[in-house]
């Protein structure tokens, strides 16, 4: 298994520059996933690793070996499609044994290879079927039999999930997982959906406009967000952020929203001094309560309810602070009457983060400080 | 009132209407078959004297006795499938590659060479030019002049050419990972996945060449070389000449037109045979099921 590594990559089409030279480093065996807003340049990205567009600016290299001039049946990677790409004239054994049957491979070998990947991927009844008459997860398995039976270097996958519906794709988010586990192979991995990101990816890239945002584990991106944009992207429902200033009452920090609302901030050296610093204020959902439950140290925030919505186990309780919109996620055992009368609530000052309002930056973030 | 009606009138006029067109079409295009079958069988009177319409009148199959014991008539036919054949290989082997470069985005000068082959569907140098270009490349009364000089087709590169467009790359893409050079693309992907186009194609030019008559006409000198199509024109011209055949024609057994209509069946049938195996490509299902979009 190879590590990846791109150095000041970039790529233009024509005039139009799309990917704004990125550094990244994948080390051999890591599941990678780059995740981003649509049009950001992941595909493009995925698409300079596995050769099939060429490099502008800078350098890939795979296994230690530059391969910005190595054709891409020559890198050794193997690609997962989003439409598939399966052939419709031949049938699942023909497609899962089309990359072999190119490299002249010993037709015992393929027929084995085959059968060991059908096993695998639980596709050995359906070899003989043609695509058309597969399901869509069949079709999505076949596919990426087909890049399995090579063995490559790297796994390349480009929204391989998208034409799932939901159920399936739960399904085979998870399996791919345990095929990851089981294999072992360096995987780029691209969606837009942050949930794939979140379970599949030992480590995240963010990427908005062409460029990377932030690299890292799902929860150091989760809880250590570099920037606003990265706060809003990750989380389900996303990082409530609101506009505000720095002032300071009875010693500590506060934030003040509006005319009359004031939420205390965590002790950050970068607020010391910082009387009328505009700031953007960023609240998990997940982090705030409905009551104060004991905890002395959270803040109550004033707010106006404008609706619930029950889940099941929790329910989205959606507020206005001082007419900035802010979604509260609270459980909900099994009754939600008492939340339709919400006035108030609470958060702990520690689980607040801070931005910059004119950089969009993390305050306390250890790379921006 | 209360009963419920999926149409409304002017659907239901419109299906009629649309019924009755096809019915019509169908009626024009079949008649003429009709016609020329019942004209072979018939006696040559009959049909001179215009009571043949749908069936054969006094039924014979004299007609056709003349014209397959003629040696010439077997020549002919002979050299109509080696045309038809070798023409259409010829054909296939120009248009297939030739619309695959013209479809890949990556061909140098592609507006232009695009814009070439379009160019030559609407304007020619014309006939003269043409039969002396023939004459100079010295393709006059040949096999290979006529196998070759018709072999390219605008037409059927730019629907070829189309239609491997709209598959999408990612068939191509995947073929490339997987290790195909640039004619295994072709020989691989794109053409099992074009199959339905091919096919059009193909027909085309079985068709035109089964039928080829002109250039054939003016091209060939020897007879040993003619194409059924120039045989039956000879024919027709024979007969009118020859005396044996004036003086059958007073026993009525066959006139020229039953002869040239049984040439014309006999001529049909191969065409006929092949059409059924070539119609079943035409499946727009075939791109179905390999990639979702
Ligand atoms: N072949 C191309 N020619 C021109 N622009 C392209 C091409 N491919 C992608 N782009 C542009 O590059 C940008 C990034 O595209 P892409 O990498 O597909 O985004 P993502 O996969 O993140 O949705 C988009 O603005 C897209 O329009
Ligand atoms: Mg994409």
């Amino acid at each position: 298994m190879s590590a990846v590594t791109l150095r000041k990559v970039f790529k233009r089409f024509g005039p139009v520059e799309v990917v704004h030279g990125i550094d990244l480093s994948i080390n051999a065996r890591e599941f990678v996933v780059l995740v981003g807003p649509s049009g950001c340049g992941k595909s493009t990205t995925l698409r300079m690793v596995a050769g099939l567009e060429e490099v502008s600016d800078g350098t890939i290299e795979i296994g230690g070996r530059v391969v910005n001039e190595v054709a891409p049946k020559d890198r050794d990677v193997a690609m997962v499609f989003q439409n598939y790409a399966l052939y419709p004239h031949l049938n699942v054994a023909e497609n899962i044994a089309f990359g072999l049957r190119l490299r002249r491979i010993k037709k015992d070998i393929i027929t084995a290879s085959v059968n060991d990947v059908a096993a695998t991927l639980g596709l050995s009844e359906l070899l003989h079927r043609r695509p058309a008459d597969l399901s869509g997860g069949q079709r999505q398995r076949v596919a990426m039999g087909r890049a399995i039976v090579r063995q490559p270097q790297v796994f390349l996958f480009d929204e391989p999930l998208s034409n799932l519906d939901a159920k399936l794709r739960t399904q085979m988010r998870a399996e791919i997982k345990r095929l990851h586990r089981r294999l072992d192979a360096t995987s780029i991995y691209v969606t837009h959906d942050q949930v794939e990101a979140m379970t599949l990816a030992d480590r995240i890239v963010v990427m908005s406009d062409g460029n990377i945002e932030q690299i890292g584990t799902p929860m150091e991106l989760f809880l250590n967000p570099i920037n606003t944009f990265v706060a809003g992207f990750l989380g389900s429902p996303p990082m409530n952020q609101l506009e505000a200033t720095v002032s300071y009452a009875d010693g500590g920090p506060i934030a003040k929203v509006g005319s009359d609302i004031a939420i205390p901030l965590p002790e950050l050296r970068q607020l010391r001094n910082a009387e009328g610093h505009p700031i953007i204020v960023g609240i998990r959902p997940e982090d705030t309560a409905v009551e104060r439950n004991g905890a002395a140290n959270a803040a109550g925030i004033k707010c106006d309810l404008d609706l619930v919505e029950p889940l099941g186990s929790e329910a989205l309780v959606h507020v206005s602070v001082a007419d900035h919109p802010v979604v509260l996620k609270t459980e909900t055992r099994g009754a939600i009457s008492h939340l339709s009368d919400v006035q108030e609530f609470f958060v702990q000052p520690d689980h607040i983060k801070v931005f910059d309002q004119k950089t969009g930056l993390a305050l306390d973030h250890p790379e921006v400080a | 009132m209360g009963s419920f009606n999926l149409y409304s009138r002017g659907d239901r006029i419109f299906g009629v209407a649309n019924a009755f067109l096809v019915t019509l079409i169908v009626i024009s295009t079949l008649y003429p078959f009709i016609y020329i079958i019942a004209v072979s069988f018939s006696a040559g009177s009959a049909v001179t004297s215009g009571q043949v319409t749908i069936h054969p009148v006094d039924l014979t199959i004299a007609a056709y006795k003349r014209v397959l014991s003629e040696k010439l008539f077997w020549t002919s036919y002979r050299n109509t499938f080696i045309y038809t054949i070798f023409g259409t290989i010829a054909t296939l082997l120009i248009i297939i590659p030739g619309a695959y470069a013209l479809s890949r985005p990556q061909l140098l000068g592609r507006r232009f060479w695009n814009f070439f082959i379009a160019f030559t569907l609407w304007f020619h140098a014309g006939m003269i030019p043409f039969f002396l270009n023939m004459r100079d490349l010295g393709l006059l009364d040949s096999y290979f002049g006529i196998i070759i000089g018709f072999a390219g087709n605008a037409f059927s590169i730019i629907i070829l050419r189309n239609f491997f467009e709209s598959v999408p790359r990612s068939y191509e893409e995947a073929a490339r990972m997987d290790g195909a050079n640039d004619f295994q693309v072709l020989w691989k992907v794109y053409i099992p996945l074009s199959k339905a186009a091919i096919a059009t194609v193909t027909l085309f030019a079985i068709v035109s060449r089964w039928n080829g008559f002109f250039w054939a006409m003016v091209l060939l000198r020897s007879e040993e070389k003619i194409p059924l199509q120039v045989y039956l024109r000879k024919t027709i011209v024979a007969l009118v000449a020859d005396e044996e055949f004036a003086s059958s024609l007073l026993e009525e057994v066959y006139s020229f037109e039953t002869v040239s209509a049984a040439i014309m069946v006999v001529s049909i049938i191969p065409v006929l045979l092949v059409y059924p195996f070539i119609q079943k490509y035409f499946n727009k299902g075939i791109l179905l099921g390999g990639v979702k979009e």
